[in-house]
């Protein structure tokens, strides 16, 4: 995001589109396999981490268990393709719609509490699905998890053997979360939602229905976060308790919006530019056998965020945070 | 098997694959568990009481540290289960190289993580006091990840135990058997709780951090000085949490990723005798304890933490101050 052109204006103007234009070009000018791989895995995260946003950055709602919602809308999807052959794209409707009613009745129970008890019912909830979903394992498998076998190119299956075809539903995904996050941002219901995070009870007294507004964002950001968890059954083919609903999961999609910058349409993706790559590198140096190396990378950047950046990155962007802010 | 480094179940939960919940990393006796005859029915549920309580007792150490940090510093500290884990490590690493027994590793463990947990608290805590509550959650949390995988990249992801020799020694109490190793984390467990307790209410400097605890600006004003209260606080929180890691060593395997089973027991433990307050917590630790023993023996052994997180979530909405009320370090 070059931005250092003295005519601000027009930069600005261009710039996003000369960015749109590469990003919709990339695939065909035929990079590796591997490159475009990173770059869904971009995506991929930075669609969580907006979706995540919703909740944990607009409304300031720390939520530790946002895997958990991965993993609603990747069984259904992963069991009904399994089971009946329903194709993913049909298949992730249920996943949806389960997510939606969980995290109404989820909403219900825990937004009466604040801070880090919200923090602990959520961690305890994804804790609840991962048990869950370990012990059931003649529906779910287990902790073998679950795994699609891919039959050759089918559009109807969305399975395909060239990574492009992933690439453009991971970019139309991303596409779908930001342009649901940009509507709130600039709605009602976004402005009660900074305005619970900023101070729950002023908000209170001045009319805002604090529980209505926190379950309905708990909803959408769930929504969305197992509409991925679809994704995840499409392009993964593999998924298991640990992967999909585990502890590790959940920090990740938080890193990425907090990294990034909390509360802000754009931030997730940021995070997810520097995120994803940092674990190819790591993963290179240190071997993807030595996993722990790119989560230690993690958590010193957390630190270092959390201790001098709170806003995250997109705070120390050119522009600062309010170019990032919204548009 | 996909590829995408960014998503695979990475190492530092890998190994929950095979102990989600502490009831299968060890935490009772599983030649104890079984289905006996009918007849047996009153003693299957006895040893199983007992069993609880034995683990409660650890659990109560791990607890009534966590809820000294949060009660004297108001920061709920993530990262608490990973001191478990330095303190099982460490213990492991005495008992391998130099032979020590676990009793008396206990004894160096628990200063010197009272050193790091006063190092730790000068150069990252403090940045956060005061600070809100996410603030706090995210630092404790990355400190957490960061422990796990320093000593992952370290020690590597493997399940180590520590073989003593009264490993497999029974007392037969009645019907009931205790195990050897049990009884003495049991025991250990509880008194030093106890002791923490008496330390709190009967001497000067227990009575310092619980002015620190209760009224900050007022207990400054007579002359304590609250950050020196922190970083005792902090120390003795994860010097008492690696010690109760210590008592572990003997039962239950040691892995990087063992704190996380603890750290979520301890939150519902403190949570359940309300936060901040000591007679609640070993109380709570009991009571989760034996929770957990009787989920596993009689729900599944895989769902034994099913029963603790239900308590926990039905305690969080109903009664959220935890069963004894709200306290500070009573």
């Amino acid at each position: 995001m070059g931005m250092k052109d003295p005519d601000r204006a027009s930069s600005k103007k261009y710039a996003p589109l000369i960015l749109a234009a590469i990003v919709i070009l990339v695939p065909l000018a035929a990079p590796s396999r591997y490159f475009l791989r990173t770059l869904v895995n971009i995506f991929f995260f930075a669609a969580l981490g907006c979706a995540w946003n919703i909740i944990g950055g607009y409304a300031g709602q720390l939520s530790l268990g946002h895997a958990a919602f991965v993993a609603l809308g990747a069984y259904p999807t992963a069991l009904f393709l399994l089971n009946w052959n329903i194709p993913p794209w049909i298949g992730f409707i249920p996943g949806v719609v389960l997510a939606l009613i969980v995290a109404y009745l989820l909403g219900r129970l825990v937004f009466q509490l604040r801070g880090p008890y919200l923090a602990l019912a959520t961690l305890a909830f994804a804790e609840i699905v991962r048990i869950l979903l370990l012990h059931f394992r003649e529906q779910t498998g287990g902790s073998l998890g679950v795994t699609i076998p891919f039959r050759g190119t089918s559009v109807w299956k969305l399975q395909f053997a060239s990574e492009q075809p992933y690439y453009y539903i991971c970019l139309g995904l991303l596409g779908f979360c930001l342009y649901v996050t940009q509507r709130i941002h600039h709605s009602r219901m976004g402005y009660y939602l900074q305005a619970i995070k900023e101070n729950q009870d002023a908000a209170e007294n001045l009319g805002v229905n604090l529980s209505g507004n926190k379950v309905r964002a708990l909803m959408i950001s769930a929504a969305l976060t197992a509409l991925m968890g679809g994704f995840y059954v499409a392009y993964f083919y593999y998924i298991d308790p640990d992967s999909v609903a585990g502890m590790d999961l959940s920090i990740k999609i938080l890193l990425v919006a907090i990294i990034g910058g909390v509360g802000t349409v754009w931030g997730p993706v940021v995070g997810a530019c520097v995120l994803v790559p940092l674990t190819e590198i790591s993963n290179y140096l240190f071997g993807g056998g030595r996993a722990g190396a790119s989560l230690i990378i993690y958590a010193v950047i957390l630190i270092i965020v959390v201790l001098f950046s709170p806003r995250g990155l997109v705070a120390l962007l050119p522009g600062g945070i309010q170019s990032y802010r919204s548009e | 098997m996909h590829t995408g480094g960014f998503v695979l179940p990475v190492c530092s939960s890998g190994a929950q694959v095979e102990f989600p919940t502490p009831a299968q990393a060890g935490a009772f006796p599983r030649e104890e568990i079984g289905t006996g005859p009918r007849e047996m029915n009153t003693i299957t549920l006895l040893q199983s009481i007992v069993n609880g309580l034995m683990m409660g007792g650890v659990y109560a150490l791990i607890a009534v540290g966590l809820t000294l940090i949060f009660g004297v510093m108001n920061v709920v500290n993530f990262a608490h289960g990973e001191f478990v884990m330095l303190g099982m490590v460490l213990t492991y690493l005495l008992h391998n190289y130099l032979g020590w027994d676990p009793g008396v590793s206990i004894l160096l463990v628990i200063p010197v993580m009272l050193g790091v947990g006063a190092l730790i608290q000068k150069a990252l805590i403090s940045r956060v006091i005061g600070q809100s509550d996410e603030t706090q959650i995210l630092l404790t949390l990355g400190l957490s990840v960061l422990l796990t995988n320093v000593i992952l990249l370290i020690m590597g992801p493997d399940y180590l135990s520590v073989k003593t020799p009264y490993k497999l020694s029974v007392v037969a109490l009645g019907p009931i058997l205790l195990s050897v190793p049990r009884l003495i984390a049991f025991m250990v467990g509880l008194s030093f709780s106890g002791i923490l307790w008496l330390f709190l209410n009967r001497t000067t400097l227990g009575k310092a951090l619980r002015a620190v605890a209760e009224k900050p600006e007022v207990a400054t004003l007579m002359g304590i000085n609250p950050k020196k209260m922190h970083w005792l606080a902090f120390g003795i929180g994860i010097s008492l949490a690696a010690g109760a890691g210590s008592v572990l060593t003997p039962f239950f395997y040691t892995f990087p990723s063992v704190g996380g089973l603890f750290v979520l027991i301890a939150f519902v433990v403190v949570v359940l005798g309300g936060m901040g307050n000591i007679p609640g917590a070993i109380l709570g630790a009991l009571v989760i304890g034996i929770t957990e023993s009787l989920t596993a023996q009689y729900l599944a052994l895989d769902l034994a933490m099913l029963g603790v997180f239900i308590i926990f979530v039905l305690v969080l909405v109903f009664k959220p101050a935890g069963i004894l009320g709200k306290g500070k370090l009573y």
